[in-house]
């Protein structure tokens, strides 16, 4: 549809038109603005005023690497959850199948923050686990769900005829999967995946909440013995901003280049 | 080759297969033997592809038997895949692999299923490109290709796995006009050099050819079966008739 106003000037507008593409990105894009931005607004409090703000920034860097810890490990274990989540769910077995679906519906219908509290306690009763590893998992199970629809999704998005080219060459079902499936199914859950990286990055501050020193914890700590709580947060808020734009920028190069691969 | 007495490499008895509630092959039977180029015709919604994508279990049926290669398929204790290494199929749709090259959809099932070296894979691979008239495109993605080109590589990779028999499902119906040709002289190459062929086309012409038999289906049936001249020249059943009228 085309819509032209009293300027002559013409607008396309249809699947997506409200997004930006990649040819109209000029020097001002939303994310140069806004890490240029993050940026400038960090250095400038800390070079201007030192006394709290270059102090929080010192004491944060440990909680950074825990953020990181949390979830990397986090991400790779959802992605073997969401894998074999997203296999079960296209799974002739009906088993496999009754299990993915049911695990699915419950985590996405509670809330993750009560999903940590839940696994910290329930795990502690049975093993005892250092806080981290129980943060880890209680992270990974509430997303290996939403991988593992993801991962379902981008499998039945390879055409039909490809599973039964391969079957036709004498392929098993495993082997179907494991060359000509999967292999596809990468490059079109990439970016979900990738949005979901993302997330997992931001909620991982919600196992603040269990004595993990992560970014968000180390601020609270500090904050509660100078009482300097606005100008903590707001250091805390510009470093998450930071990182998950640099780690955005990453996710978008590295699906620049599976596509120039094609 | 055993003459008289051929060898029946399929051999289907009353095969019957429903997709819900509609009965898509009704009691089918037929046989092809060793060396034989059998063409199936009839109107869309016929049941012809689906008769072909049962005789290597892309459809399971309900009801019947089919015998391909001397193994019952339907039992339970079969290895489908042992059948379907041996039986090479073409698809409407090409079905390439779209992130491998040409010459990787050639040789990955030869080395996965048949267990060859990557070097003997790939002498094969190359070996069969130049036979159906595209080595120059071995190293290319499959989407740079013409439909044509698509389908010929489509050929070469079920022929690298040195099938017994070979099934056409449609193989020219999604092409361009000016590149049926290409796809079907690739065809008649391989019924001159003695392949066993199950084809479902609606290229009047190559049956005409190419075919020992011609199959004529409709409503799930078989119809009628005989020689092309017998099919195009003096057909007796009316249905037969009415399809010859709107084709030809």
């Amino acid at each position: 549809m085309m819509i032209t106003d009293n300027d002559n000037k013409t607008i396309e507008v249809g699947d997506g038109a409200a997004i930006p593409t990649k040819a109209d990105a000029g020097l001002f894009t939303a994310w140069r603005i806004s890490f240029l931005g993050a940026v400038g607004a960090l250095a400038y409090l800390v070079i201007a005023k030192p006394d709290p703000y270059l102090n929080i920034l010192k004491f944060v860097p440990d909680g950074i690497v825990v953020t990181f810890k949390v979830t990397i490990g986090a991400i790779l274990l959802s992605l073997l959850l969401g894998l074999l989540t997203g296999l079960g769910r296209i799974s002739g077995n009906r088993f496999f199948n009754g299990i993915a679906s049911v695990y699915v519906e419950v985590i996405r219908g509670i809330p993750l923050l009560v999903q940590i509290f839940y696994i910290y306690y329930a795990l502690g009763r049975v093993v005892h686990v250092p806080d981290m590893l129980s943060a880890i998992i209680a992270m990974a199970v509430c997303y290996g769900a939403y991988m593992g629809e993801v991962i379902r999704a981008g499998i039945q998005s390879i055409p039909k005829g490809q599973m039964e080219a391969a079957l036709s060459l004498g392929m098993t079902r495993t082997q179907a999967m494991g060359h000509v499936i999967l292999p596809q199914a990468i490059k079109v859950v990439l970016p979900p995946i990738g949005n979901e990286f993302i997330a997992l990055l931001k909620d991982s501050s919600l196992v603040s909440i269990l004595a993990v020193s992560d970014l968000l914890r180390r601020g609270r700590e500090y904050a509660s013995e100078s009482f300097a709580y606005f100008e903590t947060y707001t250091i805390i808020a510009l470093v998450y901003l930071i990182i998950t734009l640099i780690l955005s920028k990453l996710i978008g190069l590295m699906e620049e280049r599976i596509n120039a691969n094609r | 080759m055993p003459t008289g007495d051929q060898r029946r490499m399929i051999e289907a008895r009353d095969v019957v297969k429903y997709f819900g509630r509609f009965k898509a092959l009704d009691r089918v039977s037929f046989n092809v033997h060793d060396g034989e180029k059998v063409v199936i015709l009839g109107p869309s919604g016929s049941g012809k592809s689906t008769l072909l994508r049962s005789l290597n279990q892309l459809e399971t049926i309900d009801a019947g038997r089919i015998v391909v290669n001397g193994i019952d398929i339907n039992d339970p204790a079969t290895d489908i895949t042992r059948v379907r290494e041996e039986v090479g199929m073409v698809f409407q749709s090409f079905n390439l692999f779209p992130h491998k090259t040409v010459l990787e959809n050639l040789t990955l099932a030869q080395v996965v299923v048949r267990k060859r070296s990557r070097q003997e894979a790939r002498e094969k691979a190359l070996e069969l490109l130049r036979k159906v008239g595209i080595e120059e495109k071995a190293d290319v993605y499959p989407g740079r290709l013409s439909g044509g080109q698509q389908q010929r590589v489509a050929i070469a990779r079920s022929l690298a796995m040195d099938p017994k028999l070979m099934l056409f499902d449609e193989p020219t119906s999604a092409l361009d006009p000016e590149m049926i040709g290409e796809v079907l002289d690739v065809m008649k190459g391989l019924a001159r050099e003695g392949m066993t062929m199950v084809v479902v086309t609606h290229e009047m012409g190559f049956a005409r050819e190419v075919a020992d038999r011609v199959i004529f289906m409709d409503h799930g049936a078989i119809v009628e079966e005989g020689t092309p001249e017998h099919f195009f020249t003096s057909p007796t059943h009316e249905r037969t008739k009415l399809f010859l009228s709107q084709i030809l």
